[in-house]
């Protein structure tokens, strides 16, 4: 599969002329900077985004000068860079994308009833219907979170926990949302589900979707996404499709949503701006206990399950995350 | 932490040098009572005493310089009084003055006080404010808090220093009040018997003849060191080299009776008397580094964990977009006016923090301008 989509990619790769390569070094440049060295790739464009749009002045004296690209205004520029940044960022998330497809096992498809689909395609049916997801803004935004919780693993750390404990997290998921599956493949069905997140995004133009700053949105508009997702990704089970598409409505107003979405709707949140490498000051509570603390009290905002939460934060208290 | 203001790196250096100064002059002090109570040779004894007088005059110079530049600024009684230059001044002057001075100008002129029969200086008054003006290098302890960063915060670290500069100074002006009060009241002493004794001898010797102060003076000849009379020396227990080699002020005392002057050999009531002095000292060095401990073991981290942790985790929390972690909270100070405010920071502030973030993205980006210089250059 890996190497099929390589092979992809360098067909799609077309020989840039001087500016694109002056532009995308300098993008590159920008891209290493300390000062966003903690950041997720989306955030990293986002950020240098803004950079260009408030420091034209300054900066076009320079980038007009021979060294870069001379003769063109400052709009002209602006587009190359940002051309070239979303070029360099989509590489990146290509790649994330890949890694994070690699640490998941499909191999929980078999349990969901629906027999008959093919286990080994799913991987590569997701990297195409991202990739083509991707080229919309808010959904890059999206992935950010997802990406990182598969990355780093951090619902695995909770799920093992949770069923240590074999309390409110584990009864939803054994008993409510009846998963006759092993411990490490709900895990991979939470990780799945994750990367399907951003899939609500398949049916919203710019920023004027249905969806709140929040990024939740009416069940309604969630059922019609996921319809027209089963047409595109018909390979990957109706029961998956619909734990990631139902991770973006509100349980407040969903009291029967599966509980690997609400599950997928809090780990995507926790690591939207996540920093694995935070250093905890004397003093305050350590980086997973105050996020899950804070949740709680906003729980109603972003349409979180408070019981999960409460013993999500449970967890980080007693293991020091 | 707010970063301090740009620094001047010659001023840096002077400091990190001043608090090597400080530490050794710590280890002299004690090594120099030390060295009394375990009885060490008088050359080493003799080098703390060099020692002391240097790291005196150091503390001197330093002080004289930074009033100097307090005063160039305008800002003496600031100097002296907030940014405790006391502590500076009763650390140096006195002691250069009264401790390590006398004591190393008697040394070097020796010579011409015992052989010269000038009775220049009343080495037991000398001694008296000597004991009284040491306690004074105590006080050096408490500089060393002004040049060591030991605490993250700028406000802990100025709580401890000041706490320890009271504490310290309770004890050392206790110590001097009570030497003080010592000299003050007469006293049975070892001194004034030695006093009477020698008064009691010089006049015996007055009254023998010159042919038993010569041949027949048997102990006493012993004790009574040197004897004059009417400008000629009648008896002399040491050459003239040994005395230099082997007597130190106070280690003598000279009396005076018509025409006999008679040095009397003080060492053995000297060393009984230094070393329980120095016994005295080393107690009280060790109580001002016993309380300094226990003020850095306990205190300052409880200093920490009661006030300035959670300010530090709050400013941070108010100042910095992403820091969202809550000032953790220990049950048995929940009702502490910081912890009132920390549980509303917690509970309150933050989660409305995390909601306004999800509202309005950022507006500006973190990469600034100086970050890309390399870029642009």
């Amino acid at each position: 599969m890996s190497s099929k989509l390589r092979a992809e990619n360098r067909l799609d790769e077309k020989p840039m002329d001087i500016k694109e390569q002056k532009a995308t070094q300098f993008v590159h440049r920008l891209l290493a900077n300390p000062a966003l060295q903690d950041q997720s790739p989306v955030q990293k464009e986002q950020q240098i985004r803004q950079f260009l749009k408030a420091n034209g002045n300054q900066l076009y004296p320079t980038l007009s000068s021979n060294s870069f690209f001379p003769g063109y205004t400052w709009p002209q520029i602006q587009e190359l860079l940002v051309r070239a940044l979303g070029g360099v960022v989509d590489q990146t998330l290509s790649t994330q994308l890949k890694a994070a497809l690699d640490k998941i096992d499909f191999g929980f498809i078999s349990f969901l009833r629906e027999q008959g689909l093919p286990v080994a395609k799913a991987p590569e049916a997701l990297m195409e219907f991202q990739k083509n997801l991707l080229a919309k803004p808010e959904a890059r935004q999206a992935i950010a979170g997802p990406l990182v919780a598969v990355q780093t693993q951090l619902p695995s750390r909770y799920i093992d926990q949770a069923f240590r404990r074999r309390e409110y997290i584990y009864f939803e998921l054994v008993k409510v949302q009846r998963l006759r599956m092993s411990k490490e493949e709900i895990k991979n069905l939470i990780l799945a589900s994750l990367l399907l997140k951003n899939s609500i995004h398949l049916l919203t133009v710019g920023h004027s979707g249905p969806q709140t700053v929040t990024g939740v949105v009416q069940k309604q508009f969630a059922e019609k996404v996921l319809q027209s997702l089963k047409g595109q990704l018909k390979v990957l089970p109706e029961a998956l499709l619909r734990s990631g598409v139902h991770s973006n409505i509100s349980f407040l107003e969903n009291p029967n949503m599966e509980t690997t979405s609400r599950l997928a709707a809090i780990f995507a949140f926790r690591c939207q701006n996540y920093r694995p490498v935070t250093r905890v000051d004397r003093g305050a509570v350590s980086p997973d206990k105050s996020w899950f603390n804070i949740s709680r009290r906003n729980f109603k905002f972003y349409g979180f399950d408070i019981k999960l939460l409460d013993e999500l934060y449970k967890i980080a208290g007693e293991n020091g995350w | 932490m707010v970063e301090n203001a740009k620094r001047n790196p010659v001023a840096d250096l002077l400091e990190s040098i001043v608090t090597v100064i400080i530490v050794l002059v710590i280890i002299q002090t004690f090594l120099e009572d030390f060295a009394v109570v375990q009885g060490w040779s008088q050359q080493r004894q003799r080098i703390l005493l060099f020692t002391g007088f240097f790291f005196d005059l150091f503390f001197t110079v330093e002080f004289l310089v930074r009033l100097y530049n307090s005063m160039t600024r305008r800002a003496a009684a600031k100097y002296l009084f907030r940014e405790r230059g006391w502590i500076d001044f009763l650390a140096s002057v006195p002691l250069l003055m009264l401790s390590s001075g006398p004591p190393v100008l008697a040394y070097l002129f020796a010579e011409t006080a015992i052989l010269g029969f000038g009775g220049i200086l009343n080495m037991l008054k000398l001694i008296k404010a000597i004991r009284i003006a040491r306690i004074l290098r105590l006080l050096r302890i408490v500089k060393i808090f002004r040049s060591i960063k030991y605490a993250d915060s700028p406000m802990a670290q100025r709580h401890m220093a000041r706490i320890i500069t009271i504490s310290t100074t309770i004890i050392v002006f206790c110590f001097a009040g009570y030497s003080i009060l010592g000299e003050a009241v007469p006293t049975v002493g070892v001194d004034s018997s030695a006093h009477a004794v020698e008064q009691h001898l010089t006049a015996k010797i007055e009254e023998s003849d010159a042919e038993t102060v010569r041949d027949d003076l048997g102990i006493l000849g012993e004790y009574a060191s040197i004897i004059r009379r009417g400008g000629e020396t009648m008896h002399a227990r040491y050459d003239t080299s040994y005395y230099r080699e082997n007597f130190q002020v106070g280690d003598y005392a000279l009396k005076r009776r018509g025409e006999t002057e008679v040095i009397f050999d003080r060492r053995i009531i000297m060393e009984a008397l230094a070393k329980s002095r120095a016994w005295q000292n080393l107690f009280f060095f060790g109580v001002v580094v016993l309380m300094i401990m226990v003020y850095l073991v306990f205190y300052s981290p409880h200093f920490a964990l009661t006030v300035s942790d959670p300010i530090h985790v709050m400013y941070r929390g108010l100042s910095e977009r992403d820091y969202n972690l809550e000032v953790k909270i220990p049950e048995p100070y929940a009702e502490d006016d910081v912890f009132r405010l920390a549980d509303a920071y917690n509970e309150v502030f933050l989660p409305l923090k995390d909601r306004t973030q999800e509202v309005e993205a950022p507006e500006q980006s973190e990469l600034k301008l100086d970050d890309i210089k390399d870029i642009l250059d």
